[in-house]
């Protein structure tokens, strides 16, 4: 019954255990990959994601160095223009920086530069995942410095200056026909020197594209950074908790080191970029269940960027809810080539819907793969490690679709499943 | 001979900058809802909905674009097969109004000749956040030859006459092969929606 629940559990604690000075990272994938349970996953995510190192004696001054480089990131990016210390305005130039300075290293340049990226970021992080409270929630632990300068602020602020129209003549004469001054309606319902959670991973974000202009923000970072910020938000120790928003930073750069290729645009036909991983995803589902490749591919004419797009440069953020994301990314996390087990989750997920697609027309089909149903994510990354490890049967098209092995065999997993019973609450 | 579920398919596209209401004037529309936290559209959506129009059922395939620079090397592939392509600009956003050139180029280097085009005004329930004059929207569609409207996915302002308007003039392209004289037939309630009519 739960007893191998329990047994993983133990496992898991063992490899965590204090009295481990050096923690085995493959003894804590094999622990983590069936899921983590919720109290050690904050921990087990720093591990598994690269940032918290082995050693645990080093773990008490690394954390201490990184989360003070964080905060100092923040002072250094996270400036009004205009409000520069008097040593950083002399070294900047003689010359006075205005709004409408055209110097290069003007800060008001830099300013509204940043307010671009940052427009974008806002609109996204205000609809993070609106099925749940969280996001809109006031977090414990507002950053002391950042508080100070919300930047969802400087975008309607940004908003207003532009609410201008001006009509001209021909001989060239501008007029302002018309002022409307843009409410900031927004954001009344804001508390001073308070924050909501979705104005910290806003602040992430924006780091991180400072940090990182060959990136930048494109949308869907924030559906990747998002569950990290939760599981690391929600740590019953508030000691951690407090720290949520300078670990998720780093974690989240981890990840994106591993994954951004899939975000630039300029790598979309070379072999790192999403085009690619889109190709290999199919050749995938060809090699594994012929039938099913030949009848999305030639049949319906469906190209992986209709549904795999999103699947995998996302890593499933947006097809599940976030608590199934969360033990889906337990796995992906776990794995030491995690974005290959990633096209196997995919994989899997396509065989076990494979009757209905077989059956499909096109529009059921796009249908079915961009908004896939409710399941037991447990289920599916296990169908997909047996399917990676050789030991599922190959869907055999002569088969009666009723008796086929593939069903019996994801019939046993579920029997098997339903007495793991995983960590989902 | 078996009736089909429908007499022709129409295949719609929704282009416009990131957050200008794309994914809620479709949702309006096929759902008859709205709903103001929609996560972003990461790459391309598709919903269906079969309207009747001069007697006949027409299937709408309508496809959302995410509107980010990135993602235009995704979406811009759907661009060939659209018989017809909505873009949006928001009323609040005069960003997202400059835009429209931007994408009327994108429109003519990847869909076909022939494509339908509208430019939809969205959220003019917001007066108070205007800084798009209707005039100007007007204006901008009159200079391309396209048709305008201004709508609002929140109060369900001119949403249905868009789409309606959109495979109509689709409708009115093609060669009438039809075996039924549709021409006489009137459908109640479908009395055309002048195209610049008032909103707000």
């Amino acid at each position: 019954m739960t007893t191998r629940y329990m047994e993983r559990l133990a496992k898991i604690e063992e490899v965590l255990l204090i009295a481990n000075k050096k923690i085995d990272v493959n003894e804590l994938r094999a622990g983590c990959s069936y899921g983590v349970p919720e109290s050690l996953r904050p921990l087990a995510w720093r591990l598994l994601l690269n940032y918290l190192p082995l050693e645990r004696q080093l773990w008490q001054t690394f954390l201490a160095e990184q989360r003070h480089n964080y905060d100092q990131l923040i002072e250094q990016i996270i400036v009004e223009p205009g409000t520069a210390s008097l040593e950083q305005s002399q070294a900047h130039s003689s010359d006075n920086d205005h709004p409408l300075s055209d110097h290069p290293t003007s800060d008001w340049q830099a300013f509204f530069q940043d307010n671009k990226v940052l427009s974008q970021i806002d609109k996204d992080v205000r609809r993070l995942y609106p099925e749940i409270q969280f996001f809109q929630l006031l977090s414990k632990f507002p950053h002391p410095h950042g508080r100070k300068y919300p930047l969802s602020r400087r975008v309607i602020n940004h908003q207003e200056l532009q609410s201008q129209e001006f009509g001209a003549n021909r001989d060239g004469i501008v007029g302002c026909v018309k002022t409307t001054k843009a409410k900031s309606s927004q954001d009344e319902n804001e508390v001073p020197n308070s924050e909501f959670h979705w104005h910290i991973v806003e602040r992430i974000l924006f780091i991180y594209a400072k940090l990182n202009p060959g990136v930048q923000y494109v949308q869907g970072m924030n559906e990747l950074v998002a569950p990290i910020y939760y599981v690391f938000a929600n740590d019953s120790d508030d000691e951690w908790a407090a720290y949520a928003e300078a670990d998720t930073f780093f974690c989240f750069q981890q990840l994106m080191s591993e994954v951004k290729d899939n975000f630039i645009k300029k790598l979309d036909d070379s072999i790192c970029g999403i085009e690619s991983t889109m190709a290999a995803f199919h050749n995938l589902i060809g090699s594994f269940d012929p039938e099913l490749h030949k009848h999305l591919t030639v049949g319906l004419e469906i190209k992986p960027q209709f549904y795999a797009f999103r699947w995998l440069s996302l890593l499933l953020s947006q097809e599940y809810p976030l608590p199934d994301v969360i033990c889906l990314w337990d796995a992906l996390f776990s794995d030491s080539m995690r974005f290959d087990l990633l096209q196997y989750v995919c994989l899997a997920m396509m065989v076990l819907q494979r009757e209905v697609l077989l059956k499909g027309d096109f529009p059921c089909c796009v249908r079915l793969l961009q908004n896939y149903p409710v399941s037991d994510v447990a289920k599916i990354v296990a169908f997909a490690q047996d399917i990676r490890e050789g030991k599922a049967p190959k869907p055999n098209a002569k088969e009666d679709s009723k008796g086929s092995k593939i069903a019996r065999h994801a019939r046993q997993l579920s029997d098997t499943l339903r007495n793991l019973k995983l960590i989902k609450k | 001979m078996a009736r089909r579920p429908y007499d022709m398919l129409f295949k719609l596209l929704l282009i416009g900058d990131s957050g200008v209401g794309k994914t809620c004037i479709l949702y309006r529309f096929s759902d008859d809802a709205f709903n103001t936290t929609f996560i972003s559209t990461i790459g391309i959506d598709f919903k269906i909905k079969t309207i009747e129009l001069k007697g006949k059922k027409i299937k709408l395939q309508i496809w959302d674009t995410a509107g980010q620079e990135r993602f235009h090397t995704i979406t811009t592939s759907y661009y060939r097969g659209a018989m017809g392509i909505m873009l949006v600009y928001d009323i609040t956003n005069a960003k997202s109004f400059d835009n429209i050139a931007k994408w009327l180029r994108n429109i003519d280097e990847h869909a076909s000749e022939d494509v339908v085009k509208m430019i939809l005004g969205n959220k003019c329930d917001m007066s108070d956040r205007r800084v798009i004059s209707r005039e100007r929207g007007e204006k901008i569609a009159q200079d391309h030859g396209i048709r305008f409207l201004e709508t609002s996915a929140k109060m369900n302002v001119h949403i249905d006459a868009a789409f309606y308007d959109l495979a109509e003039s689709i409708l009115s392209k093609m060669p009438e092969a039809s075996d039924e004289p549709s021409r006489e037939t009137v459908v109640p309630g479908q009395a055309r929606q002048n195209t610049s009519g008032g909103c707000c």
